[in-house]
């Protein structure tokens, strides 16, 4: 992907063009706001990470500004600030997703992910059935087969299972996941999003030979086909 | 009560007066004719006399006006009072007295007044007014008075009833809002009419104190924002840095350990920093309202924290009522239940129990959850709810300790209580909305 980093932290700026670059991302940067409106409006990029407080013009406008253009980019906001609200605010300002600092360099590659996934099918979210390797999930029956074996899932078990499948092949972070499937947006101390993830686990890889859902070291977990 | 007696005295007072200047101008009348007629006595013959007397009672045009001459024997002689009126002493100079005066087809009594003086040859004269027409007039004076007194009253009772209404009214309005704002939405403004009176002016200096809260308070969380910037900023490069260093380093290595540590570390500091703020800001109320769905909210938490409870083997039972709503923020509720289940966890031995439950009497939800670990002696229950403290000496069981400060906060911000009680054994919270 083509990549617009508009942050006026050099370190922080730096390290993620680095870190971006080193997974095969072309990355731009800007270090304020007008520069990044300008680069972002003019220069074919696939993707914007935008930090919240800049110089010149402030993050939040820029992307509105973005948006009054009719500009369909998505854009990951970073924010330095309090909580709570602003993501909301950010993301009513034209965000797709909203990420606090500090933040895991695992978590935007993650989020960014997501967000070119999004972009590119529009369709995803009405596809009435998904699919991968030999395990099949319908949305309007509720039901999921693996290898032609209907599978019993909870609820729960269901909306998480499906959300890795709307994610198949790309790391899903613990948070992402509470955010996704629960809605809730805070730091649970109690390692709960995992025990839900090894239920499922149990529920669709146990019996069958090859394991599609994986534990991605220091990120989150994968549903994909390969190790 | 005091404004009737005034008016009870304004009546008596006006009665006073009234009569003296009635009965002042009805007695100069009468003391002019008596003068009069004094000087006719000694002019005229009896016979004459008796005639003037006589035409005097006659005469249409003088209305009201009585005469009266009798003999020695008191036999009258001339004028148009049936008889001599035998009241007082022969010495008393002014009389009243009652005559009966045909009325139509009826006869009244009719109040006179009048002098009595000797003549010559032991003959008397009374000359006098009717005063009933005065009389009549008086009592249709004080009538009319008193019923403007009691309109007055009325309209004065109703008056102050009616403002008194209104004046409620208005309390009633401003208690409402007040609550409002108390409730952290500080946006709000007492309502202002547009007349001067006081109640208004009031408002008007409430208003302006709000205000200044209301700056005040943006004030705050603009200083929360710089504080939280200037932190995570560096916290960030922090980060930054040890996942590069990281990525350059074999794993198990020695150097590699030591940055994963920094890592660690800075997760820690972002978890508290992270906490912190929230407290803050459920403190300074700068948080956006909305319906929210406690029961929706207590049961999710609930189904989120099942698997890991079953994995400790702790029993996790709980009992949701439908329908409890609360007007606050649901990121901020989530937090705090959370951290309460966090708790419960942390503390519950295995095979232990923990109980959430969400009641709704009467429309006042009260979530309570509880556990059968140590629970929190009596006299530590204020200590928990301040920033940093956990009892757990040994400080083996991680955490930053601001989770039961979070709730407190979070509880306050939504105008309900927290109690912490005794749940025998174990620790009972309960957020009573």
């Amino acid at each position: 992907m083509h990549i617009l980093i508009v942050e006026d932290d050099e370190v922080a700026r730096d390290y993620l063009a680095k870190a971006l670059r080193e997974v095969g991302h072309s990355v731009d940067v800007a270090g304020d706001g007008i520069k990044g409106l300008h680069m972002a409006s003019s220069i074919a990029i696939d993707l914007a990470i935008v930090d919240r407080m800049l110089p010149k013009l402030d993050g939040l406008a820029l992307v509105q500004s973005l948006r009054a253009t009719g500009r369909k980019l998505p854009v990951l906001i970073l924010s330095a600030l309090g909580e709570v609200d602003d993501r909301i605010t950010g993301l009513r300002a034209g965000g797709d997703d909203y990420l606090t600092k500090p933040y895991h360099m695992s978590e935007l590659m993650a989020r960014i992910d997501a967000l070119a996934r999004r972009g590119d099918s529009g369709n995803a979210e009405n596809t009435a059935k998904l699919k991968l390797a030999d395990l099949e999930l319908d949305r309007m029956t509720r039901r999921v087969t693996r290898n032609g074996k209907k599978i019993e899932l909870t609820a729960r078990e269901f909306q998480l299972l499906e959300f890795m499948m709307r994610h198949s092949g790309q790391v899903v972070t613990r948070t992402m996941l509470l955010e996704g499937v629960w809605d809730y947006h805070f730091d649970p101390q109690t390692n709960v999003i995992d025990v839900h993830i090894s239920r499922l686990r149990q529920a669709i890889d146990k019996d069958f030979d090859k394991p599609l859902l994986h534990t991605v070291r220091g990120a989150g977990y994968s549903l994909r086909e390969d190790e | 009560m005091v404004f009737a007696c005034g008016a009870a005295l304004l009546l008596g007072v006006v009665d006073f007066a009234v009569s003296r200047i009635v009965d002042g101008s009805t007695d100069n009348l009468i003391e002019a004719e008596v003068q009069g007629l004094r000087e006719q006595v000694l002019v005229l013959s009896r016979s004459d006399f008796i005639e003037l007397i006589e035409q005097r009672s006659q005469d249409q045009d003088v209305r009201g006006a009585v005469y009266l001459m009798v003999d020695p024997q008191l036999r009258p002689v001339a004028g148009n009072v049936p008889a001599w009126p035998k009241i007082g002493s022969s010495d008393d100079k002014w009389i009243q007295f009652k005559v009966s005066v045909p009325f139509g087809d009826e006869t009244r009594e009719h109040e006179m007044r009048a002098q009595r003086f000797k003549l010559p040859g032991g003959y008397r004269m009374l000359v006098g007014h009717d005063v009933q027409e005065r009389q009549d007039v008086k009592n249709l004076m004080m009538r009319g008075l008193i019923a403007a007194v009691v309109l007055t009253l009325l309209l004065g009772l109703g008056g102050g009833f009616w403002m008194g209404r209104r004046i409620l009214a208005q309390a009633g309005a401003i208690s409402a809002v007040a609550t409002q704002i108390m409730r952290g939405d500080l946006s709000q403004r007492l309502p202002v009419r547009n007349a001067d009176d006081e109640i208004n002016t009031l408002v008007r200096e409430i208003n302006s104190m709000l205000d200044k809260i209301e700056q005040l308070t943006l004030g705050m969380r603009t200083v929360l924002d710089s504080a939280a910037h200037d932190l995570r900023t560096p916290l960030n490069r922090l980060q930054a840095t040890a996942e590069g260093a990281m990525s350059g380093l074999a794993p198990g290595s020695a150097e590699r350990k030591v940055i994963e540590r920094v890592s660690t570390e800075v997760d820690h500091m972002r978890s508290t920093l992270d906490a912190l703020l929230r407290i803050a800001l459920a403190e300074t109320g700068t948080v956006a309202r909305e319906p929210v769905n406690l029961s929706e909210l207590v049961a999710s938490m609930v189904e989120l924290y099942a698997p890991v409870s079953e994995e400790r083997g702790i029993r996790l039972e709980s009992t949701v009522a439908a329908g409890a709503e609360v007007q606050g923020s649901r990121q901020l509720l989530a937090q705090a239940l959370a951290n309460l289940l966090d708790n419960a966890i942390k503390f519950t031995p295995d095979g232990g129990r923990i109980r959430v439950l969400l009641r709704a009497p009467g429309g006042a939800p009260e979530v309570v959850v509880e556990d059968d670990g140590p629970g929190i002696p009596a006299d530590k229950r204020e200590l928990v709810l301040g920033r940093r403290v956990r009892l757990d000496e040994a400080r083996k069981v991680p955490g930053s300790g601001l989770g039961l400060s979070l709730v407190a906060a979070v509880t306050k911000l939504h105008g309900a209580r927290l109690i912490l009680d005794d749940a025998g054994p174990g620790l009972r919270v309960s957020l009573k909305f």
